[in-house]
């Protein structure tokens, strides 16, 4: 660090300050010239245009710990940017009264934290831990006897949390489960969402013009955002999300035999659809290739009676595993 | 979306939630600060220096006294206690971001499995809180999960109270073995649950999968005191010497259907065909082997040894015979 430089921390948090001490808003100029961190770099009517390029940073990290730090354009002097003001108003900056958490409930905050080990949902969880400890609530540690975890393993998680957030069509290529080939998909992300185990992703499929559900593990490649933007669908995204796969999922109905005291009797028959003593059961799946993926995995250890091309595409891929393993063709 | 490294934001989001608290808190030591925020009392000390010395312009574009926070420096540098004496801008903790509340809200959605959250309501009133301290609608991440795991309820009771728990346990092969076991923690791995103690069995530290136990009993006998020295590794299973070492070719498109098995940066060397890989990789024993490789039928095969191939044609035609399907050739 150079002599004399002023600390990142130190100039967003006095940025922080200003703009919310300031009731009418400051201009960039006023910024520049006055805030700690910036007006010590500051020419009077020369070349700002490093320093400009670094207030425009600041502003995105510190929209991204939900300050919310207002643009306001003069009426009079629409799309003329040196005067926009800036200001953070302090109502919707500061966390409201009645947002207070008993011990009981942060306890379990600090769980729910725990279950990020990996990516932006780990660091923004513990973020948000922070902000709870503002508030000076005894905090007990999570809850003692579990470490709960889920996975955020596939790429295309990230990319497409960040296309979400900025309303931008992205375009991926997908290996769809039961075909041999990747096809380049353009989509509205809209939602991530964890079912059955699996990350999915909510999208509005542009090429057919009709919301597609993906899966973040057959996504293969990277994600590419594009310039477009697109208007997300009002509510509660994630929600509908969920609604939709579970309604898809319960459409799905296999009749299949397990063999008693084996993985695929202890595993299936946590999803069966009624309690049984019998080893004929019922279970909803998601995707038929899924779910003849899954029930290969099984062997012996499961037979589909139902629906008839379930129990083929299951034969299937027996006989291919049992084929390529045969024999020193290889 | 910035590129610098997150690190100043965190900071500045812990000088952010630091100000109130200290509001709050007029004369709390330094190392009462420091523990509650989970950090070193250096930094405790060098965030709250930098506080004392940080303001606004003011009037004057200046920062001059009354512009800035200030502290009682004598009672900060001799007694190690800090007061605020004087503060401006800010005086209450900032709002959650959208992500940031997200990420909480879909943690717990994830924790409504465990028997102590039964009631979704108590839930549901945290969840709207988050929404309600967050400066945007939370961003849309959910996760969705079956139900209440039963069998957590007992193990939990055990690892809290230090009883040990029996069980019968049916390993990967396929053996069932009754099991006594002093309970350490339990784990999950996404839809999985796993209790982790001292097997006594095995005099060793083992991992057992909640839905591979039956009969689980509860005793009243303390656990043994050399299980309370026992650190339990991150990873749930760790590789060791006995590993089997297996050849496969890979579909490049279903690396990533791997996962653990081939962790990122595994060498691979091009295949026999086109879009082809050729990996090597540990496996604990064939029978985790031929379900994976049932489970990505046409896109893994093994190639050797021939002991791990004969291993996952067995398990495919014995499949096939539930069938009533016959294949050319019988078992190996």
């Amino acid at each position: 660090m150079a002599a004399g430089a002023v600390p990142v921390e130190e100039r967003l948090f006095s940025l922080v300050l200003a703009l919310v001490a300031t009731d009418h808003g400051l201009t960039k100029a006023e910024i520049l010239s006055s805030v700690q961190g910036y007006r010590h770099r500051y020419v009077v009517r020369g070349d700002n245009a490093s320093l400009e390029r670094q207030f425009e940073r600041d502003k995105d990290d510190i929209r991204d710990l939900g300050v919310p730090l207002e643009t306001i354009e003069q009426a009079t002097e629409a799309g003329n940017n040196q005067n926009l003001r800036y200001r953070i108003p302090k109502g919707a900056y500061d966390l409201p009264p009645d947002v207070t958490f008993t011990p009981e409930e942060t306890t379990l905050l600090n769980l729910a934290a725990e279950v990020w080990r990996e990516g932006s949902l780990s660091s923004e969880s513990h973020r948000a831990l922070l902000k709870l400890r503002s508030l000076g609530i005894e905090v007990d540690g999570p809850m003692i006897g579990y470490a709960p975890r889920v996975r955020v393993r596939e790429a295309a998680f990230e990319p497409l949390r960040s296309a979400i957030d900025r309303n931008l069509v992205v375009t991926f290529a997908y290996l769809k489960p039961g075909e041999r080939a990747a096809v380049v998909r353009t989509v509205e992300p809209l939602a991530l969402v964890k079912h059955e185990g699996r990350w999915h992703v909510a999208t509005l499929d542009r090429d057919r013009a009709a919301p597609r559900t993906f899966l973040l593990s057959r996504i293969v490649g990277p994600v590419t955002p594009t310039r477009t933007t697109f208007s997300p669908p009002e509510g509660d995204s994630a929600a509908a999300a969920v609604q939709e796969l579970d309604r898809v999922l319960a459409t799905n109905v296999a009749r299949i035999r397990v063999r008693p005291d084996s993985d695929a009797d202890s595993r299936l028959r946590r999803q069966a659809l009624e309690p049984s003593a019998d080893t004929d059961l019922r279970v909803n799946y998601l995707d038929a290739n899924l779910m003849a993926d899954e029930l290969a995995s099984y062997g012996p250890e499961v037979v589909v009676l139902e629906p008839s091309a379930l129990r083929a595409a299951v034969i299937d891929r027996l006989r291919q595993v049992a084929a390529s393993h045969t024999g020193t063709d290889r | 979306m910035s590129a610098r490294p997150l690190q100043a934001q965190d900071k500045l989001a812990f000088l952010l939630s630091l100000v109130p608290y200290l509001i709050d808190h007029d004369g709390v030591s330094v190392a009462a600060a420091a523990a509650q925020f989970g950090v070193s009392e250096q930094e405790m000390r060098t965030a709250v220096e930098l506080i004392a010395v940080s303001g606004i312009p003011g009037g004057s574009g200046q920062y001059q006294h009354g512009d800035l926070f200030d502290i009682d420096w004598d009672e900060f540098e001799e007694n190690g206690r800090i007061i605020l004496t004087h503060s401006v801008a800010i005086d209450e903790a900032p709002r959650f971001s959208a992500r940031e509340a997200a990420a909480l809200i879909a943690g717990l959605q994830y924790l409504s499995a465990l028997p102590e959250n039964g009631d979704r309501a108590a839930l549901a009133s945290l969840t709207a809180k988050l929404a309600r301290g967050a400066s945007s609608a939370p961003s849309p991440v959910a996760v969705s999960v079956r139900g209440i795991e039963d069998a957590l309820a007992p193990l939990r009771d055990a690892v809290v109270r230090h009883v040990q728990v029996e069980f019968d346990y049916r390993d990967a092969q396929g053996e069932t073995e009754h099991r006594t076991v002093d309970p350490l923690r339990l784990d999950s791995d996404d839809e999985s649950w796993y209790l982790r103690g001292w097997d006594h069995l095995r005099e060793a530290v083992r991992t057992f999968r909640l839905d591979r136990m039956s009969g689980i009993a509860v005793s009243d006998r303390a656990v043994t005191p050399a299980s309370g020295e026992v650190t339990l590794p991150d990873v749930l299973f760790e590789t060791s010497s006995t590993d089997l070492t297996v050849v496969v070719e890979v579909a490049e498109a279903a690396l990533p259907l791997l996962g653990d098995y081939l962790p990122e940066g595994t060498r691979t060397q091009p295949g026999r065909g086109p879009g082809l890989v050729q990996a090597t990789m540990r496996v604990g024993h064939y029978a985790g082997l031929k379900r994976l490789v049932a489970r990505l039928a046409g896109m893994v095969t093994v190639l050797a040894p021939d002991d791990a191939r004969a291993a996952v044609a067995d398990w495919a035609r014995a499949g096939l015979a539930e069938y009533g399907e016959s294949t050319e050739e019988g078992s190996l």
